[in-house]
């Protein structure tokens, strides 16, 4: 187990590699100039040029052929992405080129927040998608199945985007229940912990706090968590309708069993293995999904960072948020691998 | 009118029509409540748009009317608005009902140009991948793929040499040495390639200068190392399904907003963004079909009988991957209806005045908080119905194309 998992560490080191190399390469080809967007249009020439070269966008991408003609070794090898990759090793992000902050730590403070809340909607998910399927598939056929599994439906066929708006239009402008947007009312303060809003002001008993943060947490959490849940209600039912005609299963009844424990102890525990793949897949894409959630909601994370740094050619804002997500990623599916072998003792890793 | 000759003497299972596996597709298909009504919604989705696009002009470039501005729906004229406007205005005063059903028309648009890149693109990649990570390759196949690989990694010195020609050379020692019997050569063969590689590299270069060539002349080595290894199949399928695997650690609407960013906005290069982020899903379903029916007697019987690959691949392969690509195909459909609209919302879509839904929502989605509530719910509503039915659709066919699978 060990050796299988260094060996598939070992195997990401290619996977992220390349996506350094592709984030970097668009980003690059993306036409407009950063120093330009940093200084305005009407900067003088000298000042953009300047720019460029503390930034070292006046290097060569990858490397320096002409600086290699002269036999400079060092110049050879000094060009953007492989500065990029030497800073990247040492752990320092770079700075924002608009904010002029750290983008590491402008990363620590957004990263619970887009965790929240990909967390929380995944909850939601998992908590009512799982009890659906199962109901459906116990009750197959009958009007419970055919109602959750066109809700199901629909929900997989839900552009949040638009769900979001719509919850906006009903909770907030007609209704009045809920705010509109942000993550915490301006004017709570709450000590830091974790950075989990949730977890912090249970931990120090600041009761507003924790109410409001749930209130701004609900919008968001709904529009994110449709997908996944209308995608795990369908796998565990027709996850758990493959298993429900297994032998085993006709045994236990034969045995007399309880219904409910055919279900939960016998059924269940089998037939979780295809939704555990589904929900590590889907975390996955919250956070995605994440950037047009955080978009419509101002929710201070990641996602929406990032887009407006795409929008705004801010490179390392773009690099590491990019990076962190798509490593987050990839950890989550390398932990859905390991989690098959806790599960399913037939599986081995070798 | 002529009579049909009828024929007493046949038993009745002879008269019986022919089954095939098409029609017994389309009897189960149109068996299940879900799936016509999956039907019904992409049949009207389609009807509506093209005969709209046809015979209803619409010219979104001139439709503005500021004394119409954000009406709501009126089913009646009325001395306030002397038109008929069942889905109401928008900020500028045009028809939503008129622009929704327009907008259909950039959807299915998208929706078809972004499915046919990544089918094409990722479903030739998967197919080689998974044909020849499980069947050798002929001597020919073989000297092309190393051919291929010298050309490739050659770039990296001819680029730094600025002499094309190196990539050239190094794709001719490739193909020669591929084609070479070498194995009694023994381990002298590594440096005999190291020494080539060397050669190839280095030389050319040295009209850059003696630096360039030294640099040219090691990496020279190591690709010629590298081609020494007795490549195959495998070797391919790995390289590319790593690179997919490179594109889906990317979440994909984050890698459509850069290559939108990349290439400029509009709808044209939002489909090949949504196409291009879709490729991984086809290249990887397309290789795992194709891994399973190589393994098929029939396939066994068509190489015994001598068949060339190219013939295996198209006439005995291929057909059979075509049920699960009819399913995903329809599922993209609807996916890229959304990913339209997710990218025209953000305004990377579609350019305004264009109709899209997406693009609707993103223009006006402000005056959500003044009570426009049918602005956005009325093209929110249509992207979703389209996608309900593709989705509706291709479930369908999943389970109308493979009867294993239905319960």
């Amino acid at each position: 187990m060990t050796r299988y998992i260094v060996r598939r560490l070992i195997s990401l080191i290619p996977t992220l590699l390349g996506v350094t190399v592709v984030v970097f390469l668009l980003l690059r080809l993306i036409p407009g100039d950063p120093a330009v967007a940093m200084l305005g249009e009407h900067a003088s020439q000298e000042n953009v040029q300047r720019i460029r070269e503390q930034l070292g966008l006046n290097r060569p991408l990858f490397l320096d052929r002409e600086a290699l003609k002269q036999g400079d070794l060092k110049g050879f090898l000094d060009s953007q992405y492989l500065r990029f990759l030497g800073r990247l090793v040492q752990g320092d992000l770079g700075a924002s080129i608009h904010r002029r902050i750290p983008v590491a730590q402008e990363l620590s403070q957004r990263f619970p927040a887009t965790v929240e809340l990909a967390l929380a909607a995944m909850a939601v998910a998992i908590l009512l998608g799982i009890p659906i399927g199962i109901l459906s598939a116990a009750r197959r056929n009958t009007w419970i199945d055919s109602l959750s599994m066109v809700g199901a439906l629909i929900g997989v066929s839900m552009p949040i985007f638009w769900l979001g708006l719509m919850e906006i239009m009903l909770f907030a402008v007609i209704l009045n229940w809920l705010p509109i947007g942000g993550r915490l009312d301006h004017a709570i303060e709450v000590r830091r912990i974790t950075g989990l809003l949730l977890i912090d002001t249970l931990v120090t008993g600041q009761w507003t706090a924790f109410w409001d943060a749930v209130k701004h947490l609900v919008m968001p959490v709904i529009a994110l968590a449709t997908i996944p849940l209308a995608i795990i209600a369908r796998m565990t039912r027709a996850s758990m309708l493959e298993v429900l005609q297994e032998d085993y299963i006709r045994t236990a009844r034969a045995k007399g069993l309880h219904q409910r424990l055919v279900l939960f102890r016998h059924a269940l525990k089998n037939a979780l293995l295809p939704v555990i793949t589904i929900i590590g897949l889907q975390t996955g894409n919250l956070l995605a999904g994440a950037i047009l959630t955080e978009t419509i909601f101002a929710w201070p994370g990641i996602g929406k960072w990032v887009y407006d740094a795409i929008i705004g050619r801010d490179y390392p804002v773009v690099q590491g948020g990019t990076l962190l997500i798509a490593l987050v990623f990839v950890l989550v599916n390398l932990l859905v691998d390991l989690s098959y072998a806790t599960l399913d003792p037939r599986i081995h890793y070798e | 009118m002529v009579e049909a000759p009828r024929r007493p003497d046949l038993p009745e299972f002879a008269l019986r029509r022919r089954r095939t596996l098409w029609g017994d597709a389309w009897r189960r298909l149109i068996a299940s409540p879900t799936a016509r009504l999956g039907m019904a919604i992409v049949v009207i989705f389609i009807l509506t748009t093209v005969l709209a696009h046809f015979f209803w002009p619409y010219n979104p470039k001139t439709d503005l009317d500021y004394t119409l501005k954000l009406k709501p729906p009126n089913l009646r004229p009325t001395a306030e608005i002397p038109s008929i406007h069942p889905f109401g205005t928008d900020k500028l005063g045009r028809d939503i009902f008129r622009r929704v059903i327009h907008g259909g028309w950039n959807s299915l648009r998208v929706g078809i140009i972004s499915v046919g890149i990544a089918l094409v693109v990722g479903g030739l990649l998967g197919l080689l991948a998974g044909f020849y990570e499980s069947i050798p390759m002929t001597p020919g196949e073989r000297r092309g793929l190393t051919a291929g690989v010298g050309l490739l990694l050659g770039f990296i010195p001819a680029w730094l040499a600025d002499q094309p020609i190196l990539a050239v050379l190094f794709a001719i020692v490739g193909s020669v040495g591929a084609g070479l019997s070498l194995s009694r050569l023994g381990h002298w063969r590594w440096l005999l390639f190291a020494g080539s590689g060397a050669l190839v590299g280095g030389v050319p270069a040295l009209w850059v200068s003696p630096y360039t060539a030294i640099v040219c002349g090691l990496l020279g080595a190591i690709i010629g190392v590298f081609i020494a290894f007795p490549l195959s199949g495998s070797l391919f399928s790995n390289l590319v399904m790593r690179l997919m695997d490179i594109i889906l650690a990317f979440p994909s609407i984050l890698l459509a907003i850069a290559i939108v960013a990349f290439l400029g906005p509009g709808l044209d290069r939002a489909m090949i963004a949504i196409g291009f982020v879709g490729i991984p899903t086809y290249a990887r379903l397309m290789r795992a079909t194709v891994l399973s029916l190589v393994q098929r007697d029939y396939v066994l019987a068509a190489q015994a009988v001598g068949s060339g690959h190219a013939r295996i691949l198209f006439r005995h392969i291929l057909p059979n991957t075509l049920s699960p690509i009819i399913v995903q195909s329809t599922l993209g459909l609807g996916s890229a209806i959304i990913w339209a609209g997710a990218l025209g919302f953000l305004g990377l879509g579609a350019i305004p005045p264009e109709p899209e839904w997406g693009a609707m929502l993103g223009d006006s989605y402000r005056f959500l908080a003044s009570g426009a509530w049918w602005a956005v719910t009325f093209p929110g509503i249509a992207i979703m119905l389209s996608v309900l039915g593709f989705n509706l659709l291709g479930d369908g066919l999943r389970d109308a194309l493979d009867p294993r699978l239905t319960r």
